[in-house]
């Protein structure tokens, strides 16, 4: 493995500059040319292995810095009786007390209003992620025909994803822009309601009226499935299309197969961008953050059972999606 | 077989409505159109009745006959909303505070990225595996404990809370370029790097004078989203920098008490009633916070759109 160190050199040395020097100086003295010529004599697997960790080095002191620590902390915080903080000085001290599931009792024994939320943001997640998944397949399928002037559209369909941010979507919400004009009240809800019966014509009313921020919620999602179906390979289209394929089976046996792996990214990404831009959840970790007789430890509990309730989804989903695969192999 | 004339004449006819297999005719067509203008009707809807609104006056807004066409433009409603937004300052805050992490943190994914595609080394599904986890984990989970530790570490009111994160990897969203890195480099042929190493090149010049080069659209792509991410970015700014920068988000969640302090003769009497608090001043003052990202993906949206392919995001 030492076969570098024989290697003739064909490349001529330009002339030294003088900051050439000043650089041949520091690295002579520093040490660099001494670990450098070790750093050769390693074998070539070693080597990689280590500039690899170096590449990614920025990223180990992160998660020590700036993960572990905060995820340390949090875990601490919500299986403590009680967390809070304290000024000494210019240092925010956190005192801990206790250990135990107190935190997590308190929200599933004392508030109902909590679990309600708990329930209401899994249902939600479980009834939003596919939709989004759905709705921005068939827009990115939309997306991708050939025709005049799709550029236009495709400029509209994807200003969600600049757009997209919590604030400006509870303002949309606020002020009922998210609602399809007409839907609510009018002739619509009472066809609804007149042919389908009792609870579940509200359900879809619901999801009518979520219609609209789905479509805003799928933007990325929309982008990834686009790039996915631009790779798709038109040779195989073709030769379904000679063996009398019709575009439905084409979808079902071609296209749908091949973007597997990318809803797999979309499912997370969707959970975790819903999961983070204001749900229920959300609004109660951050106002029992601030109150008096919730505190911190509490809103830390809740969290959790946040982030509990992102891999349930997640897992769920991604197990359906596996098996669907499965049967595709 | 031999086609009549009349049969052909039909079979063009049949095409040019219903199509054939590799054009679709026009009734299809049409279809499709009328889809893509109702779905773009849709997006559109929220942004066009917010700047309607924005135009409307006081009288417009109470008038129930008064939906699309405002009755005259009011134009003072902009004025008014740059003044509360202090529109000029704000503005400057937020592209500092959106750019500069913004370069922080694509330079830090890619070469986390690199270093993931590129080499082999023990742990590295460990490490992987990290990079998804620090995605996975809501923001607000994170957000008690590492609002202490910045403030212990001193980063605190100034840009420095989202600089040191993002030179690490723990910038907004960062686990996405990370990804979207990997998969560009992934994409990289082995050869071009080997030659170069055949050369005598290091590792590093390898990554600067070729990988790089070829990454130019994921980098772009990668700057633009962390961009627009950093500038949505609302409840950390506002808890990181404690007034220190109010970025335009910032200034349009505080739009309310901010209008109320600088025209505060609103609430008294009728006279006074153009003075008051409206939602045509505070859709005036959102349309200003999301302008500047308008005009910028007016520019780039072909970046936004059109490459998603080419930054690898599908993989291979």
């Amino acid at each position: 493995m030492n076969d570098n160190n024989k290697k003739p050199t064909l490349i001529q040395e330009p002339p030294k500059t003088v900051l050439g020097k000043i650089k041949d100086f520091l690295f002579k003295y520093l040490g660099i040319n001494f670990i450098s010529k070790k750093f050769r004599k390693l074998p070539k697997r070693t080597r990689k292995a280590i500039t690899g960790y170096i590449f990614i080095f920025p990223f180990i002191i992160g998660f020590f810095l700036f993960g572990l620590r905060p995820i340390f902390n949090s875990i601490r915080m919500s299986l403590a009786d009680f967390a809070g903080s304290k000024v000494v000085g210019d240092q925010t001290k956190f005192i801990i007390e206790g250990f135990g599931f107190t935190q997590f009792k308190n929200i599933f024994v004392n508030n109902d209003k909590h679990v309600e939320a708990i329930i209401s943001v899994f249902g939600e997640l479980m009834i939003v992620v596919p939709l989004v998944l759905v709705f921005s397949l068939i827009l990115a399928l939309l997306v991708n025909k050939k025709l005049k002037g799709i550029k236009v559209f495709r400029m509209i369909f994807f200003i969600p994803v600049i757009l997209l941010s919590g604030n400006l979507i509870s303002y949309f919400q606020n002020y009922n822009l998210l609602d399809l004009p007409g839907l609510r009240g009018g002739t619509m809800q009472e066809i609804v309601e007149f042919y389908i019966p009792g609870n579940f014509s509200n359900i879809i009313i619901q999801a009518f009226d979520k219609v609209v921020l789905i479509l805003w919620l799928g933007g990325v999602q929309t982008l990834i499935f686009l790039a996915g179906l631009q790779k798709t390979d038109k040779l195989m289209y073709e030769a379904a299309a000679i063996d009398g394929a019709t575009t439905w089976e084409m979808f079902w046996k071609i296209t749908f197969p091949s973007l597997i792996p990318l809803m797999m990214i979309n499912i997370v990404y969707t959970t975790v961008i819903y999961a983070s831009l204001g749900n229920p959840l959300i609004t109660a970790i951050s106002q029992a953050t601030i109150a008096a007789d919730y505190g911190r430890d509490y809103a830390s509990a809740l969290a959790w059972i946040l982030f509990g309730i992102e891999i349930v989804v997640i897992g769920i989903y991604l197990l359906v999606l596996y098996f669907a695969n499965k049967r595709y192999e | 077989m031999q086609l009549t004339k009349s049969q052909i004449r039909k079979r063009k006819i049949k095409r040019f409505f219903f199509g054939s297999v590799d054009s679709s005719g026009i009734i299809s067509k049409l279809f499709l159109y009328i889809i893509l203008i109702g779905i773009s009707f849709i997006f559109l809807y929220p942004v066009l009745k917010m700047l309607i609104t924005s135009f409307m006056s006081l009288e417009d807004l109470i008038d129930p006959t008064v939906n699309w066409v405002p009755s005259s433009v009011m134009l003072e409603n902009y004025v008014k909303a740059a003044k509360v937004l202090k529109f000029k300052d704000a503005l400057w805050d937020s592209i500092v505070v959106s750019l500069v992490p913004t370069v922080l943190s694509v330079i830090s994914s890619a070469l986390i990225g690199y270093g993931f595609s590129q080499f082999n080394f023990p742990g590295k599904k460990i490490w992987f595996a990290a990079v998804v986890l620090v995605f996975l984990v809501p923001t607000i989970l994170l957000s008690i404990p590492t609002y202490v530790l910045y403030n212990n570490l001193g980063l605190l009111k100034s840009l420095k809370a989202y600089m040191y994160p993002a030179m690490v990897g723990f910038g907004l969203r960062q686990p996405v370029f990370i990804f979207i890195f990997y998969q560009f480099f992934n994409g990289i042929p082995n050869e071009l790097s080997e030659a170069a190493e055949v050369d005598g090149a290091n590792a590093f010049q390898t990554f600067i004078k070729i990988a790089v080069p070829l990454a130019i659209p994921a980098f772009i792509i990668c700057t633009l989203y962390s961009f627009v991410w950093y500038w949505n970015e609302t409840n950390l700014a506002l808890s990181y920098f404690q007034g220190e920068y109010t970025t335009l988000q910032i200034a349009v969640s505080q739009f309310e008490n901010m209008y109320r302090e600088l025209f505060p003769g609103g609430n008294v009497g009728m006279d006074s009633a153009s003075q008051a608090f409206n939602e045509g001043v505070l859709f005036a003052g959102t349309m200003l916070s999301i302008l500047p990202l308008l005009v910028l993906y007016a520019f780039t949206q072909r970046w936004f759109v059109e490459s998603a392919d080419r930054a690898g995001i599908a993989g291979n």
